[in-house]
């Protein structure tokens, strides 16, 4: 039989509103597979919005109490955490400043110099092996999180020379009170043993116990001119916005410094194991969407397999008008795109609903926990506040997208082998 | 994880006490003269002075008893000024050679079986020196006793029949001390201390320094006898019998060296 | 008028007619299941190592110790006060109690650790070789050399501390340590080994060498010691071993204090609990997912079918009847998609429990409630897992094949066989 040249297709237009009456018409069976699709990605929608948000939240705290998201230091402090890897007066003026143009002024939120060093507290009783850091009150009180933990006293303030911040466990070793003196040695920046001393100003408890007994803040002009620093400090810690900013930030400021005898490192070298804790996490998450989509993907699939087995009459009737297999294919796509499509922005409107009309204060957690939780070194701060990012969306509408073409290939490829005079035998 | 440090005795000192005899000893010299300094810290400041000499060793026996053990020593000490210091273990033979020296606020020690000098760190500043009721802190602090407190005469007159002078030192207001005051006595006829206590916050007295067996040794009046006793265990006490003391033996800063903290000079 | 066995062959007979959709349906359930399984596996494997590393590690999942050595650990409060113990009799009392799998004595002091260059404050630990390893696995945490041996002068350091003091096997360094009977404990030792567990407490401060060795330098008898380690058989049950030891050791007439982990190391039991109460939120999530997909099978399926059930219905079967029957087929579905979920869970389950595909190139290791977390993926072998997935599947399918079910089942035969649609 000669080859006859086929006559000009149907354009996308009529094939779209083909596979969108289609959808309309079988609406029951449309909604019950979209209720997959939907719940699946408000589900996804969901555990990402709180999971970016607790991420930040274990970073933000993390950071809080350690060298913050980016930090200044003397070259070589990080791994020899010595007096003699100072950061020098002059180097922290300079980062001090370079911090103040305009470049940074959005994304930082604060900076806090201290100076950290190990040392002794005794009291007349006993004495306790401590870990001292000199801050400065009127910035600390943005920057650290131990302030809010107060029990008893107050934080330190920018008047104090003699103030001390200890945790509880240190009071009770020492047999301590507000207002008691204690005093704390250490070796200085020459090596020399010096004593201070100190009086308790406020007790935190954090539930932490190593924390509780061996944190101790002092003021750090204090902190200088015990340890004869002549003004240098260990680190600058400074805290952005967004840890996601951080790298960008680190860069720009390597730039404005001095490249000897000053380090800038980000969170992810001063805490790698806080980075380690939101990878394996992350990691998990994505196992998790994988799956959910894996088992939304055959939801789908079974659906518009379904819908095309049901309208096999249907289907030869439009073939037999002239339908090619190949629009006929299509069409089939274009219905599971679409399907997918609609529920799946339903799904993401859904969750993005959920999220942030119940819970845009935090999802409080702390029902589950009776102690204080903490990963690698930071307390885990029980209510998970969700995290919007574009990204995110973008993500998920690009997954509605291969999961709706995916699902349906199988289907359309049925459809597009339907045999027209079979199918006439079909009631539907 | 926190490096178990042994538990601090109550912080005592030997040189300390003997500064303390010092002062008052040179009181004694002092009356002779029929000088009266103007006030109590006067008084200390010269007494202090006078009575190290310039430098001074002596020969002395320390009894320690505490609950985890009786100790029995025989130690060389030598002074100079306020800063310098050289204590020798000689007897036990097991710790014979042990020394500690003290160069300003400095402190190290040899330790003769691993042949080895240390620098003392923070964690063992504030740890009991050689098993007694004194720390390496100790050392330190008893040369600054003139410098740290402010000094006033707290009460003058009869006690028990002996004429005394009884002191009070407040510590100054930022000095590393966890003392909140001290107390002493001392008999106005020789200038003799009968006791020292220590105070902490609450008022309780923490330790208590007792001078006892006043003898002439080396040329001067001193209380041959010294024992601290911790307030909280009253089984416990170390004990201080000085043998023999010379004064003013012409030593420099020099002798204070680490290669005589490992050697017998 | 109909018997039970003629639903059960017209149901088989239904489940074999549209291969297919069967097929594809007890694929999702099958894979439901493979994922919920896998994913209970994996937060038990991380549960599971945190435990270990916790405890085995180094303190082990019993501790028993003299009243009033924690929280100071002062080197004289030994088990026993000062006259000590008879260590032979209180270790073979304690090793002997049911529950408990091995038992090994440790003495503490702090002290300074001097190479020639370099001091650093340092945590003394006296361990007996062969009993240890029964109890922790910090001996087996040696990177190079050898243990100490007994009666010999001989220590091993953990890595960081090693390269802060500069030493390395074969070095020569100092140990000096405040001794128990009021002296200053010091000697020469030489560096047989070094340990990296990857805890940065540990090989930060931590000098190992035989217990014997350390109670001469310290002045401590043979039978003062200060704690007892051991490690039982099942984690879980070391509350209840506990209890059981103060009977053991009566006729030894000594005081001490046990404790489990759960009561030294709080936060790790929490933190598997919290992991535990998250296993049901899986399951539950998976399968409500999962409900969807049958759901729509069996609608489809029994619409399919609405002609022959009016037929029946209008032979005289019970309504009861059709439920039953479209129930019944649901379930078969569930129990084969159970057989290829298991089918393909235990191969996986057994391979990363086994061999755990390593995810270190991705991430570090970390610390999590001061335990010790290795980044792979672990998964912990246990009933727990396929038994949550196989109930939540079976309800899934039972709930999605019911409404379909009820439906058909409501359905006039008359207005069915008149061509109602």
């Amino acid at each position: 039989m000669p080859e006859r040249t086929d006559p000009p297709g149907l354009s996308n237009g009529v094939l779209l509103r083909l596979a969108f009456r289609n959808v309309r018409k079988s609406a029951r069976r449309s909604i019950l597979t979209a209720s997959a699709m939907t719940l699946g990605l408000a589900l996804l929608i969901l555990s990402r919005t709180l999971a970016d948000g607790a991420h930040e939240s274990w970073i933000d705290q993390g950071v809080r109490l350690g060298a913050g998201h980016v930090a200044v230091q003397g070259e070589g402090y990080q791994t020899s955490k010595s007096l003699d890897d100072l950061l020098s007066a002059a180097d922290l003026d300079g980062a001090v400043e370079a911090l103040g143009s305009p470049q940074f002024e959005s994304r930082v939120s604060a900076y806090a110099p201290r100076l950290t060093a190990p040392g002794l507290a005794s009291s007349t009783g006993s004495s306790v092996p401590v870990l001292l850091t000199g801050v400065d009150p009127a910035v600390e009180v943005e920057f650290s999180p131990l302030d809010d933990l107060l029990a008893e006293g107050r934080y330190l303030e920018p008047d104090d020379r003699l103030a001390a911040y200890v945790g509880e466990g240190l009071v009770r070793r020492l047999g301590l009170r507000i207002g008691s003196r204690f005093v704390v040695t250490a070796a200085d920046a020459d090596g020399q043993i010096q004593g201070q001393l100190l009086r308790v100003r406020g007790v935190f408890r954090t539930g932490v116990p190593d924390l509780d007994q061996s944190l101790v803040h002092l003021p750090l002009s204090t902190a200088q001119d015990w340890l004869g620093t002549r003004g240098g400090v260990t680190s600058l810690a400074i805290l952005m916005w967004s840890s996601r900013t951080a790298a960008a930030a680190r860069r720009e400021l390597r730039d404005l410094l001095p490249s000897r005898g000053v380090e800038v490192l980000t969170w992810t070298e001063t805490a790698p194991e806080l980075e380690a804790a939101v990878k394996i996490d992350d990691l998990g998450d994505w196992v998790f969407h994988g799956i959910t989509l894996a088992i939304v993907a055959l939801a789908i699939l079974n659906a518009v397999l379904m819908s095309v087995l049901h309208r096999r009459r249907e289907f030869g009737v439009l073939r037999a008008l002239g339908l090619t297999a190949n629009e006929t294919g299509r069409v089939v796509i274009a219905e599971g795109v679409m399907l997918s499509v609609i529920s799946g922005l339903l799904g993401i409107a859904l969750g993005l609903g959920v999220v942030f009309g119940f819970w845009s204060d935090g999802l409080d957690m702390s029902f589950l926990m009776d102690q204080e939780l903490e990963i690698s070194g930071s307390l885990i701060d029980p209510v998970m506040v969700p995290a919007f990012r574009i990204a995110q969306i973008g993500w998920s509408l690009l997954f509605i997208l291969f999961i709706g073409i995916s699902a349906s290939l199988y289907p359309a490829r049925q459809a597009a082998r339907i045999d027209v005079a079979e199918a006439m035998k079909f009631e539907r | 994880m926190d490096v178990p440090c042994s538990r601090a005795r109550h912080p005592g000192l030997l040189a300390r006490a003997a500064s303390l005899a010092a002062v008052f000893l040179v009181l004694a010299s002092h009356v002779s003269s029929a000088q009266a300094p103007a006030t109590a810290r006067d008084i200390v400041d010269h007494v202090d002075r006078l009575l190290r000499g310039e430098s001074s060793v002596g020969r002395l026996v320390m009894e320690i008893e505490t609950a985890n053990w009786s100790r029995h020593l025989e130690l060389e000490v030598w002074s100079r000024g306020r800063k310098h210091a050289l204590i020798r273990v000689l007897s036990p033979r097991s710790e014979a050679g042990t020394a500690t020296l003290m160069v300003e606020e400095q402190v190290w020690n040899y330790l003769p079986r691993a042949d080895r000098t240390i620098k003392i760190p923070p964690s063992l500043m504030v740890g009991s020196w050689m098993g007694s009721h004194f720390t390496n802190d100790d050392l330190v602090k008893e040369s600054q006793l003139i410098d740290d407190y402010d000094i006033e005469i707290a009460f003058e007159g009869d006690r028990d029949g002996v004429e005394v002078w009884e002191f009070e030192l407040i510590p100054k207001p930022e000095v590393a001390v966890v003392w909140s005051r001290l107390e002493y006595q001392v008999r106005k006829g020789d200038m003799m201390p009968t006791w020292a206590r220590y105070y902490d916050e609450d008022g309780a007295v923490a330790r208590s320094l007792q001078f006892s067996d006043f003898e002439v040794m080396g040329g001067r009046l001193v209380p041959s006898v010294m024992q601290i006793l911790p307030a909280d265990k009253p089984e416990e006490s170390t004990v201080v019998r000085y043998e023999s003391i010379e004064f003013d033996i012409g030593l420099s800063t020099d002798f204070f060296s680490l290669r005589n903290l490992r050697t017998a000079p | 008028m109909t018997s039970g066995r003629i639903w059960g062959r017209i149901a088989r007979r239904n489940v074999r007619r549209n291969r297919r959709r069967t097929a594809i349906t007890v694929g999702a359930l099958a894979l439901g299941f493979v994922a919920s399984t896998v994913m209970i596996g994996l937060s038990e494997g991380i549960v599971a190592q945190m435990i270990e590393n916790g405890t085995d590690l180094l303190t082990g999942q019993i501790r028993v110790h003299g009243p009033g050595y924690e929280p100071e650990r002062s080197l004289y409060s030994t088990l026993g006060g000062r006259a000590g113990v008879d260590l032979d009799q209180m270790l073979a009392a304690i090793g002997g109690v049911a529950g408990i799998e091995a038992v090994t004595p440790r003495v503490y002091a702090g002290g300074l650790v001097s190479s020639g260059e370099e001091t650093a404050a340092g945590i003394l630990m006296g361990v007996d070789p062969e009993l240890e390893s029964s109890v922790s696995r910090i001996l087996s945490a040696l990177e190079q050399g050898r243990l100490p041996r007994r009666r010999e002068r001989e220590v091993i350091l953990g890595q960081v501390l090693a390269d802060r003091l500069r030493a390395e096997e074969g070095s020569e360094i100092v140990l000096v340590a405040p001794a128990a009977d009021g002296s200053m404990g010091n000697d020469v030792f030489r560096v047989v080994g070094v340990f990296r567990t990857g805890a940065a407490e540990l090989d930060a401060a931590y000098v190992l060498l035989h217990i014997e060795v350390l109670q001469a330098l310290v002045a401590l008898d043979r039978g003062r010691v200060h704690e007892l380690a051991a490690s039982v058989d099942d984690v879980w049950s070391s509350t209840e071993v506990v209890d059981l030891l103060p009977a053991a050791i009566s006729s030894l007439d000594v005081e001490v204090a046990a404790e489990p982990w759960t009561r030294f190391r709080p936060d790790l039991a929490e933190y598997a609990q919290l992991a535990a109460s998250f296993n049901w939120i899986i399951v539950l999530i998976v399968f409500v997912m999962a409900v969807f997909g049958v759901a729509n099978t069996m609608l489809m399926a029994t619409w399919e079918r609405r002609r022959e059930f009016a037929v029946v219905r209008a032979l005289g079967a019970p309504v009861t009847g059709i439920v039953r029957t479209v129930v019944s087929e649901t379930m078969v579905l569930g129990v084969v998609a159970i057989a290829l979920g298991v089918a393909v869970a235990a191969p996986i389950v057994f391979w990363w429990s086994q061999a755990p595909p390593d995810l270190s190139w991705i991430v570090g290791d970390f610390t999590m409630a001061g335990a010790l977390v290795e980044a792979n993926l672990r998964v912990e072998p246990s009933v727990k897992g396929p038994l949550l997935s196989a109930t939540g599947l079976l309800i899934t399918v039972f709930l999605a094949g019911l409404y379909p079910a009820v439906r058909s089942a409501r359905q006039r035969p008359a207005d069915t066989l008149a061509g109602a649609e």
